[in-house]
């Protein structure tokens, strides 16, 4: 055996590789459970690309039959409907883990220097997390998935000049349709592989540059600051899949339609919106912001898709903004409140996406459309805020450890 | 000893760990692997009901049974008299006719040419007033059995039952 | 410790969610019943499916199709194989044809002027779910309600109290006794009113009313029973695998939360190490 490895080792050096990034890979010791949550959307992946691949061998994307072919899934294929609800759930539940994973980030300062690169891949990664998942909610064909795709499409018109024309192209047809279902089908199978490439970068990245930790300061003793990946949190990761697995397997075998828009049972009718339509609940914050700016006249539908997509791209300028000379909030005060400013103004805003944009608050004193426009201030306040109180050094940071 | 003692528990649970953690990925799997086993509506045609009442002495009917041809011809007298008299002849792949039907008058078939899979053509067309293959030449007699030409062994017949005097049922229900 | 103060911020922040008003309302929130097949340990009940299914041939499927069932898997249900031909034949097909009503889309519009929708997986595909397949059965004006109805509409005129007695009937504002009337006149027109219904006139006549069937059980064939029953029927022919689906999820519930415990133990023996 251990000649064999001797001669892989000395063509290919695996041996070296997973030592060095793998078992005795350093981490840092003090990591808390929130560092979790990136093995966690690993995870959750690879479910998605399993349970994906086996339900791609049942489906057709044809505008005539894919509803009758969930319920195909659903009734006659052997343990179809657990892959189903595996699917459908778990990008839920790998949304959520994004979402805390992305804010575990912004909260640690992960995305400051040296890790800029490492986490502009991860807002990537988002980015073509959300093009799936949307892609995803179409295949069923449901009222839900054929309206979310002519809204979603819609936006393309906003687009000047061209935009009319572009639609038509990504329709390939006059409207969502049969070619339209089947290209997004195509890539629904596709970007899950590109995520896949990119998630190898941001590992690379990650490993070239070592994981952050809670107190956001520098490992300065190896020996004393850091553990071997193996088995200290091989055994923490694995530990995390499991308290994962009980709640995401609750919901698939108890609640699984809990997540799920009734009207997603109807079969798609061009004819007819249904009353109220909404996006999948991770979209919720965004389908917000795109909704609040409505005070621009004829130039509003172009400012929020602007704002919209601006509200995920100032992600990608977020380590500039950031100008404190700490990275962790848990040594800045005002950071640490702006955060959760932040965060709770999220949760609104999801809130406020998920209601008819008619829809008030407090007896009709308050619309909820007032709510929103104040909550993408907030939402974009935040970034701006961040870096008034930190280049300006409003800000003043408490002392920070020497060490882990 | 105390550290021993400490030591070998400690091996204890992370091996026992490690196997539940291997059993339950294995379980995991099983329900991926059963995707791939036919599906509820196609095992729903594993049986296939044919009502014979109107197949008149010497006609036949081809119905298809999961996804394949079934011969159910309603012989008359002459050809099971045919098929009984070589009974006792040399038969390249020896079978008795009356092992080869339920009741005398009607012969069921899984209608593919024991040679290469082409569908035999209607009763009478080969040379022992039986079926023709057209691809190779094989030809079958009354009782479907093989008598001349490539193909090495009987037409089969399928397992079925009789509900009633005029109704088959084709295939093992799943 | 940061986390229970993180989770009582967020309950107390829940508390302050203000109510939301929809600039759109009308209907009623249909009350939620009993069923037996909910929640985790929950189970069809076989003879109110059953009796379900027959109400779902002799009465729905008069219009309507249930077209991801099969009869033959009636048959699960206690149903002898001479009964679920006959059943089939009813509808002019075969124990092994899909549960697909005898009218076509294309009469059933000209009559409707909507195709009545597939009921298979109706009891999913509404927000209420059960409960609002129940309301609707249960939403029309009974008997009573009907000839309160018919008694004001006599004079054509709708006066201040008949408007406040009428209001409750009708989920009206009776102070707008104008609403009132113009509720009354699409009854008296031959709309059907439906309390459960968001905009209240339903394109269903009622389906259902005392007697309507005669159950083979024995059963009193109430309006509330037969609601009851068939509704139980659709949530079976919604999700003909939920038992299955549950069976399962208490086994690997409980692997799960052993096998996590062990991991914790491993975790922090483990840990216990560092340094």
């Amino acid at each position: 055996m251990s000649k064999l490895m001797e001669w892989v080792d000395a063509r290919l050096p695996i041996s070296d590789m997973i030592k060095s990034q793998a078992t005795e890979y350093p981490t840092p010791k003090n990591l808390n459970y929130w560092w979790n949550f990136g093995s966690l959307a690993l995870f959750m992946l690879i479910v998605m690309i399993a349970t994906g691949l086996f339900l791609a061998m049942h489906y057709k994307p044809d505008a005539q039959q894919a509803f009758d072919i969930v319920e195909h899934i659903m009734r006659d294929v052997n343990y179809g409907w657990l892959l189903r609800y595996l699917h459908a759930n778990g990008a839920t539940f790998f949304f959520i883990i994004i979402y805390v994973h992305i804010l575990r980030g912004m909260y640690y300062g992960s995305y400051r220097a040296p890790r800029e690169i490492l986490w502009w891949i991860g807002v990537i990664i988002f980015f073509l997390m959300m093009g799936t998942g949307f892609l995803g909610y179409v295949l069923p064909w449901g009222q839900m998935s054929y309206w979310g795709a002519a809204v979603i499409t819609n936006l393309i018109t906003a687009v000047p000049v061209v935009g009319e024309d572009l639609v038509v192209w990504v329709w390939g047809g006059f409207s969502v349709g049969d070619a339209t279902l089947n290209r997004f089908y195509v890539l629904h199978f596709l970007l899950p592989l590109v995520i896949f490439a990119f998630v190898i970068v941001h590992m690379w990245a990650l490993h070239a540059v070592h994981s952050n930790n809670p107190d956001g300061i520098d490992i300065v003793d190896e020996e004393k600051d850091t553990l071997p990946f193996h088995p200290y949190f091989t055994v923490k990761d694995l530990y995390g899949v499991g308290v994962l697995l009980i709640i995401y397997c609750w919901f698939v075998f108890f609640a699984p339609n809990a997540f799920l828009e009734p009207d997603n049972y109807i079969p798609a009718n061009p004819m007819q919106t249904p009353a109220h339509i909404v996006p999948e609940w991770y979209f919720l914050p965004f389908y917000a912001i795109l909704r609040s700016i409505d005070f621009l006249g004829s130039f509003s539908k172009l400012a929020g898709v602007i704002a919209m997509v601006g509200a995920i791209c100032i992600l990608f300028v977020l380590p500039f903004l950031d100008r404190s000379p700490v990275r962790s909030f848990r040594y800045r005060p005002l950071s640490r409140s702006l955060f959760w400013i932040f965060v709770a103004n999220a949760i609104m805003l999801g809130w406020i996406g998920y209601n008819p944009s008619d829809a008030t608050a407090f007896d009709g004193a308050l619309p909820l459309i007032i709510l929103g426009r104040t909550g993408t201030a907030v939402y974009f306040g935040y970034f701006v805020m961040l870096f008034i109180v930190t280049a300006f050094k409003i800000e003043k940071p408490l002392p920070l450890p020497k060490s882990l | 000893m105390v550290i021993e003692a400490e030591e070998n528990r400690r091996d204890f649970l992370i091996l026992a760990t490690g196997a539940v953690g291997v059993a339950g990925t294995a379980a995991a799997a099983w329900p991926f692997i059963r995707s791939w086993s036919p599906t509820a509506d196609v095992l729903a045609q594993a049986t296939t009901e044919a009502d014979l009442s109107a197949l008149a002495e010497g006609q036949m009917i081809t119905i298809p049974w999961q996804g394949k041809p079934i011969f159910i011809v309603h012989r008359s007298a002459e050809q099971i008299a045919q098929a009984k008299e070589a009974d006792s002849g040399s038969l390249p792949d020896p079978a008795l006719d009356k092992d080869r039907v339920q009741k005398e008058q009607y012969l069921v078939l899984l209608a593919l040419c024991t040679h290469l899979g082409c569908v035999p053509q209607p009763i009478g067309t080969g040379d022992f007033g039986g079926f023709l293959c057209p691809c190779h030449g094989s030809h079958y007699d009354t009782s479907g059995r093989i008598r001349k030409g490539p193909a090495p062994k009987n037409l089969p017949v399928p397992y079925y039952a009789f509900k009633d005097d005029h109704t088959v049922v084709i295939g093992k229900p799943v | 410790m940061k986390i229970l103060k993180f989770v009582q911020v967020a309950i107390l922040a829940a508390a302050f969610i203000p109510q939301i008003t929809l600039a759109s309302s009308g209907a009623v929130h249909p009350p939620a019943q009993e069923w037996g097949f909910k929640g985790a340990f929950g189970k069809f009940d076989n003879a109110a499916v059953k009796r379900g299914a027959q109400i779902a041939v002799e009465v729905c499927m008069g219009c309507h199709s249930f077209k991801y069932i099969k009869f033959e898997s009636l048959k699960q249900f206690g149903y002898t194989e001479a009964q679920i031909v006959a059943m089939a034949e009813g509808q002019g097909r075969t124990k092994k044809d899909k549960m697909l009503s005898a009218m076509d889309a294309i009469s059933a519009k000209e009559s409707f002027g909507i195709i009545p929708p597939d009921l298979s997986l109706m009891t999913k595909a509404r927000k209420g779910y059960e409960n609002y397949v129940y309301g609707i059965l249960t939403g029309y004006l009974n008997e009573g309600e009907a000839e309160l109805v018919a008694k004001v509409m006599e004079d054509e005129t709708v006066s201040k109290s008949e408007a406040l007695e009428l209001a409750p009937v009708l989920h009206v504002d009776a102070t707008h006794p104008e609403h009132v009337k113009h509720t009354l006149e699409r009854i008296g027109n031959g709309d059907n009113f439906n309390k459960y219904f968001p905009g209240q006139f339903f394109a269903m006549p009622s389906p259902l009313s005392d007697g309507a069937v005669e159950y083979a059980d024995g059963t009193e064939s109430s309006l509330k029973q037969m609601s009851h029953d068939v509704t139980t029927f659709m949530a079976w022919t919604a999700e003909p695998t939920m038992v299955e689906r549950k069976t399962l999820g208490f086994k690997v519930l409980i692997y799960l939360v052993f096998f996590t415990i062990m991991l914790y133990a491993v975790k922090r023996r483990i840990w216990a190490k560092a340094h």
